[in-house]
């Protein structure tokens, strides 16, 4: 096959998959939802933030909101919005990636540089001056409450069920649910992301390895791949978790380096079956080399059961690192949604439905969507069912 | 003329599948008689198999209708038994055996277990018996050893020897008629020979019928007394053997013989059937052939309107509405063995 | 199957080693509490005794040496004594200063126990499901089962149980459950049986272990369901269609017969296929339904020996792990051997 026809090949493959995907309502269900969750991760420091977006103080206006961003919120608006300008524009899909790492690049350096909030915090200052009248005009972001806002200028603020202050009722620290929640996203979301890309990154390398070089290469991969078989995948967590320190970067790569086995699998047996096709030995005896080969048709081929489990990677690996910090040996630092929900159970056996509630919620609903999205990619590109 | 064993009428079954309707039998009738081997032939996708699973109502019934017609085995019609009255046919007065004997034995159980449970669904034995039984089936289908081969697996035997033992299982009760689905399609072409050798001493025994869907006009001209040419759901020729191979009237069946290469031959091409089986769900309008037949070449007749199954000579029927024009020179029948006499059949 | 458990635990020491802190790094720092003179006395006690000054590969190799029955015996203040056959030992946990193998006696148990009373539960469920499913396939109940399976496989343990305690084990809802422990206090004075006694009627040490377990084995068993449920399924839908039912029916089988002996003795093969993993996914789910219901068991002590960095109790949890693992898959295979006549092992 040309080059030129097999380009052609790739993206209408592509889109046959795609439309197949979403005609299954499961498909649409998931990624309505994973939608809501990155638009929620992207805009949450307007959606839920002590500081007021718009204020009119003493006879000047402000944005206290925009002018605290983190580096990160400044780089993650920047990166959203080169996306969706790209997305319908009709320049090639390599064109497309080198513009966002461009954009990220640039961005992350600049945001480095130039974007610093204010050190101290001190949320209360604003309701003080609400309250105090010093303020002509103030608009609050829909979640007036930062995650971190522990509300020390109210008494007995903690643990208190939903109401329409507080959408979700509060936490353990007098911090609003509902905020918590909302930045919860955002570690849900590039765990479950970036876990499982290392995941599989280190299992197509493994798993090619393997299935390029075979003899010692295999054997020696084979031993590898039932070592990390053979434990199950909790007890091998806790086992490196045990050692490291506990912030999210490093727990992504844990999370990672516990599930590349079975992406391992797929493109290991894939290139096997490769290597004995007959249009393989042809090719080779017409003194292509086989990797042009290989690659080229295992990007159709080998990566779909790939993909297929790599949706259903995405919810383990987000369940993984709830559960972790639920038994408080995950994040630390951070509230994730299963670190929210350890607080549910109180001492003394008191339950705090709403704790227990909203986060769970999220956490199943999230796990739901990924393992519809799973099921119906299978569906659509299992042959059997074209 | 005795009565037929098997009798199919005006038999139609329908299809839905995704929203549509198809229909891979329109109308077919054909009648068996005792002792008698009738072979279906057509390629694939003409209907035949459904056809002979509509018979015994084996045909899953969500997607499949049994639209109208009727099947009448010794005058009783099938279609309006109970399930359970249905399920003391199948096995016991009909039996049937499939194409595939590498699959179509349960792999966990022995065959000596396979064969005792069809006995015992038919037969009021005990089980010592019903092996008996089964060891006898197996001894007269031509396996050695019978008392051991019955404790063995499936896996251990070979595909003609599999077929052997879906024979004798089929014939364990002493069915009148045995269809047959291309029971020799997947095996090698000596045992091929062998198992159809073994069919016809069976049947000169027991003075049974056998139902015989094939594809291969070689296996019918060796073993049947009488012929139905299916296309594309209907019957379009039906006669005795001898006389659909020296006198073929329809141009589908025609083509076919063009089609097979002959012994004495002088060479040169074989002539193909220009065009491919319709698809079910797209069959062209009126006569189903006429796309591909020479003698319709643009005959508004032959587009529009169906030609019904006529009787052109006595015991001959075909449905073309260009029959008296196109007489044939007679083609030279193959080398075969003398035949049994021909039934008449009179529908 | 050597070469694999000593794979993972070379794995997992060597992560020990590489981690900042090096090994049993916050037992050490325990020890920071106190003044800086005990403290240090403290500290090369620690070191002495366990080698913990000792370069990553020699703690190995003398871990290697304490679990292997031919070796360099130990003596109790850390030097080695002569060599020749001796008991293996696990070691002594750091944290809990006793020895493993003890700790190992006394929690594994109720591991095993909370893994046996959940399988038959796991499977039962699966089984049922999966088949009247699959019968009925393409209706109402089909598809509902089909969704709530997914959904109960989504269900992420830790909020099943916090639900479950929090609304059947709690004061202020319902409290139909124990919401921790596996025996009430009383439970150790009481008779085996339930019986009646001039108090009232008393529930007995075997009724009141299981009101225990129910919740716990709830939680552990619905995610193990949801999954066989699907297999089973799949699998019963797959030999409806292939050829030897085909010619069963053509025999006159009636259906149910078809199902229950020729669908289903070929579907158990997928079934025994699957113990394998079923086992060690069960594993990990009573490392979280231990923790939560505060049930003595190898996973509670195994997240407490990660808090502790507890080096010879992660290691040893870890091949027990591992062991229990590559049991399960040579169980499956023996099995597998055995129901499948296909199969032949020499």
């Amino acid at each position: 096959m040309t080059e030129t026809a097999v380009q052609t090949m790739a993206p209408s493959l592509a889109n046959d998959v795609t439309g197949r995907t979403m005609r299954r309502w499961g498909a649409r269900l998931g990624l309505t939802w994973i939608v809501l969750l990155v638009l929620l991760a992207v805009f949450a420091p307007f959606l839920a933030n002590s500081r007021p977006l718009l204020l009119k103080s003493h006879g000047h206006w402000s944005s206290p909101a925009i002018e605290n961003l983190t580096p990160a919120d400044v780089i993650i608006q920047a990166v959203f919005w080169t996306t969706i300008i790209l997305w319908k524009m009709p320049v090639s899909l390599r064109t497309k990636i080198l513009i966002e790492l461009a954009v990220l690049v640039s961005t992350t350096i600049g945001a480095l540089v130039w974007v610093h909030p204010s050190e101290l915090v001190i949320y209360e200052t604003y309701r003080q001056d609400e309250r105090a009248g010093n303020v002509e005009k103030v608009i609050n972001a829909p979640i007036p409450f930062s995650p971190d806002d522990h509300q020390r200028d109210l008494e007995d603020a903690q643990l208190k069920p939903p109401d329409s202050a507080h959408w979700m009722g509060t936490t353990e620290n007098s911090a609003d649910l509902a905020s918590n929640m909302i930045f919860a996203t955002r570690i849900a979301l590039s765990i479950g992301f970036i876990s499982v890309s290392i995941a599989v990154v280190i299992g197509v390398i493994v798993g090619g390895l393997m299935g390029y070089f075979v003899g010692w290469v295999d054997l020696l991969g084979m031993r590898l791949v039932e070592i990390f078989d053979a434990v199950p995948t909790l007890l091998l967590l806790l086992c490196f978790i045990a050692f490291f320190p506990r912030n999210l970067y490093i727990m992504m790569a844990i999370i990672g380096l516990t599930g590349w086995v079975g992406y391992a699998y797929f493109v290991r047996g894939e290139f096997l079956s490769l290597r004995d096709r007959d249009f393989v030995q042809a090719a080779r005896a017409a003194g292509i080399p086989l990797r042009s080969i290989i690659f080229r048709h295992m990007l159709l081929n080998g990566l779909t059961p790939v993909i297929v489990s790599a949706s259903f990677g995405v919810a383990s690996a987000i369940l993984i690192e709830s559960t972790l910090s639920f038994l408080g040996i995950g994040l630390v630092q951070e509230s994730s949604w299963g670190a929210l929900l350890e607080e549910a159970l109180g001492v003394g056996g008191t339950f705090y439905w709403w704790i227990a509630l909203y986060p769970g919620l999220a956490i199943f609903l999230t796990v739901f969507a990924y393992n519809l999205l799973g099921e119906a990619l299978r569906d659509a590109l299992d042959p059997k069912l074209r | 003329m005795a009565q037929p064993i098997l009798e199919l009428r005006n038999l139609t079954v329908a299809f839905e599948n995704s929203g549509r309707e198809i229909r891979p039998v329109q109308d077919v009738s054909l009648s068996i008689y005792p002792g008698q081997t009738l072979a279906v032939v057509g390629e694939s996708g003409c209907g035949k198999s459904v056809t002979a699973l509509s018979i015994l109502r084996l045909i899953p019934m969500p997607p499949g209708k049994i639209l109208g017609g009727q099947v009448l085995l010794d005058g009783r019609d099938l279609l309006t038994l109970s399930e359970r009255q249905m399920r003391d046919v199948r096995g016991g007065e009909i039996a049937m055996i499939f194409q595939e004997p590498m699959t179509s034995l349960n792999p966990v159980f022995t065959i000596g277990e396979q064969i005792v449970e069809a006995v015992k669904l038919h037969q009021h034995v005990n089980t010592s018996q019903a092996y008996k039984i089964a060891e006898q089936a197996l001894h007269d289908v031509g396996i050695a050893d019978p008392d051991k081969r019955v404790h063995e697996y499936p896996h251990r035997l070979s595909g003609g020897m599999r077929q052997r033992v879906m024979i004798a299982m089929a014939l364990s009760c002493q069915p009148k008629l045995l269809i047959a689905d291309e029971p020799t399609t997947a095996l090698d072409v000596t045992i091929q020979a062998q198992i159809l050798e073994l069919l016809r001493r069976l049947q000169q025994q027991r003075g049974m019928s056998i139902l015989l869907i094939t594809h291969d006009l070689g296996v019918v001209a060796e073993n049947a007394d009488a012929v139905a040419v299916m296309y594309a759901s209907k019957i379009v020729e039906y006669a005795s053997a001898f006389d659909l191979f020296d006198y073929p009237k329809h141009p589908y069946t025609e083509g076919l013989f063009r089609a097979v290469p002959r012994l004495g031959d002088s060479g040169g091409r074989l002539t193909a059937i220009p065009g491919a089986v319709p698809n079910p769900s797209r069959f062209p309008s009126g006569c189903k052939f006429h796309p591909r037949c020479p003698r319709a070449s643009g005959d508004p007749l032959c587009a529009n309107t169906e030609p019904p199954l006529r009787e052109i000579a006595p015991g001959h029927w075909a449905s073309c509405h260009h029959i008296e024009d196109f007489a044939q020179k007679p083609i030279t029948r193959p080398a075969s063995e003398a035949k049994r006499p021909q039934g008449s059949l009179a529908t | 199957m050597i070469p694999t458990m000593l794979g993972i635990t070379a794995l997992v020491f060597f992560s020990m080693a590489l981690s900042p802190g090096g090994v049993a790094g916050p037992l050490l720092n325990q020890v920071s509490r106190l003044n800086t003179v005990d403290a240090k006395r403290v500290r090369e006690y620690y070191e002495k005794r366990y080698g913990l000054d000792k370069p990553a590969y020699v703690q190995y190799a003398r871990w290697l040496n304490l679990i292997s029955p031919i070796g360099w015996r130990p003596n109790p203040d850390g030097s080695l004594g002569g060599f020749g056959f001796k008991w293996p030992s696990l070691g002594e946990s750091l944290g809990r200063h006793r020895p493993v193998s003890d700790l190992i006696e006394e929690f594994l148990p109720v591991t095993l126990l909370l893994q046996a009373i959940s399988i038959p539960f796991v499977y039962g469920f699966g089984f049922l499901a999966g088949i009247t499913s699959a019968r009925r396939r393409g209706s109402a109940y089909d598809n509902f089962v089909g969704v709530s399976q997914l959904a109960s496989w989504s269900v992420p343990t830790i909020w099943a149980g916090v639900m479950l305690i929090g609304f059947l084990a709690n004061r202020d809802y319902i409290s139909l459950f124990p919401s921790s422990g596996l025996h009430e206090a009383e439970a150790l004075n009481m008779a085996f049986f339930p019986h009646f006694t001039p108090q009232g009627w008393q529930r007995g040490w075997l009724l009141d272990c299981i009101w225990h377990l129910i919740l716990p084995v709830v939680c552990l068993s619905y995610g193990g369901s949801a999954f066989l449920t699907k297999l089973m399924r799949g699998s019963v839908l797959e030999n409806l269609s292939s050829d030897y039912v085909r010619t069963a029916r053509a025999k006159g089988v009636p259906e149910n017969f078809v199902l229950y002996r020729h669908v289903l003795r070929n579907s158990l093969l997928a079934m025994i296929t699957v113990a394998a993993s079923i086992l060690p996914a069960m594993l990990g789910g009573s490392v979280v339904v231990e923790s939560i219901f505060s049930i003595p068991g190898m996973g509670k002590l195994g997240v407490e020996a990660v808090e502790n960095r507890d080096r010879e109790l992660v290691l040893a949890i870890t091949l027990i792990g591992g062991l229990i693992g590559l049991l399960s898959t040579i169980i499956r295979d023996v099995l597998y051997a055995m129901a499948d006549p296909r199969v032949i092992y020499d």
